[in-house]
């Protein structure tokens, strides 16, 4: 009887103690426990959990593939030039961030504040479209 | 003024026929290339670029003709870089042929025209022959040295620098405006 309590006592225990850690804070604030990616450093890597506001391009055939793109504000997006040649993104405008050269399987992330027109600025024809709802 | 501008359409003429001159030699021959042939082809073929992008670095000022020069100069080294890779891996040795033979007689010719022209002359012809050559070599890499290769690797390796011969034809023309 007194292990049957002592057992159902740890099991309830347990479980208010994973409710209160997972309850601590809302998902923003949790996030921030969540190193985030330099946007400054070609081959960083973001480590946000699959599918928190991260996205794709990948540079393949000489084009931004998608070539435009619906993101959220603080989302990251993530390049990876899969060409046989050196490619880099570079906002369109005012060359607001820039990778830097990205050679072949080279990847390069940003975390997206505001819409914006990019290019690589070596193949000046490659453009691509970043879109803040 | 108008001598000025015949000339520059006189040399360019001279050029893109020269450009036009050696590529459909290659398209007329018969004789299906092998994949030593096509890898000498391909090395030939950027390495010729290479040279054109050298003489517009010495001898352009304008922005956009240099910084088209730069990328031609580094993308073709890389594709070379990867056809030499490829071979080497393959253990396939470049062979000259008649292809590789008619490239070089018509970069010769090229070059000596590319020399011989200052200013914005010179900046006319370079990019205008750039367009020439880009289209053509499309259109070989397209319809002979694809189809005619047989190493898969070798096909995919073309078929990646085809999307990069369009691009580089697209900046190409876009430069070629300021000219006109």
């Amino acid at each position: 009887m007194n292990k049957d309590l002592k057992r159902g006592g740890m099991i309830l225990g347990s479980i208010l103690l994973l409710f209160f850690t997972y309850s601590c804070g809302t998902p923003e604030q949790r996030a921030i426990n969540v190193p985030e990616p330099d946007s400054t450093v070609a081959n960083a890597r973001p480590t946000h959990p699959a599918g928190t506001g991260l996205h794709f391009v990948e540079i393949k055939d000489m084009k931004f593939q998608p070539e435009s793109l619906s993101v959220k504000k603080g989302d990251t997006v993530m390049w990876t030039n899969h060409d046989i040649v050196t490619h880099d993104v570079t906002e369109e405008k005012s060359k607001a961030w820039t990778s830097g050269p990205l050679a072949p399987g080279q990847s390069w992330s940003l975390v997206v504040t505001k819409s914006a027109d990019y290019y690589c600025s070596i193949h000046l024809v490659m453009k691509g479209k970043l879109t803040v709802q | 003024m108008k001598i000025k501008q015949s000339i520059a359409m006189l040399s360019t003429f001279a050029i893109v026929c020269g450009a036009l001159l050696c590529m459909p030699a290659i398209g007329q021959t018969n004789t299906k290339l092998t994949d030593p042939e096509i890898a000498s082809v391909a090395v030939t073929a950027n390495q010729i670029d290479i040279e054109y992008a050298q003489i517009a670095k010495k001898k352009s000022t304008n922005a956009d003709v240099l910084k088209f020069a730069e990328t031609m100069a580094k993308d073709h080294q890389s594709v070379i870089n990867q056809a030499v890779a490829l071979a080497k891996k393959l253990g396939v040795t470049p062979k000259n042929n008649a292809t590789t033979k008619s490239f070089l007689a018509g970069a010769v010719k090229t070059k000596a025209i590319l020399n011989s022209k200052k200013g914005n002359v010179f900046n006319k012809a370079y990019i205008d022959n750039e367009v020439a050559y880009h289209k053509a070599a499309i259109n070989e890499v397209e319809n002979v040295l694809i189809p005619d290769a047989t190493n898969s690797e070798l096909k995919s390796l073309l078929q990646s620098a085809l999307p990069l011969f369009k691009t580089h034809l697209a900046h190409a023309e876009m430069v070629q405006k300021e000219f006109k």
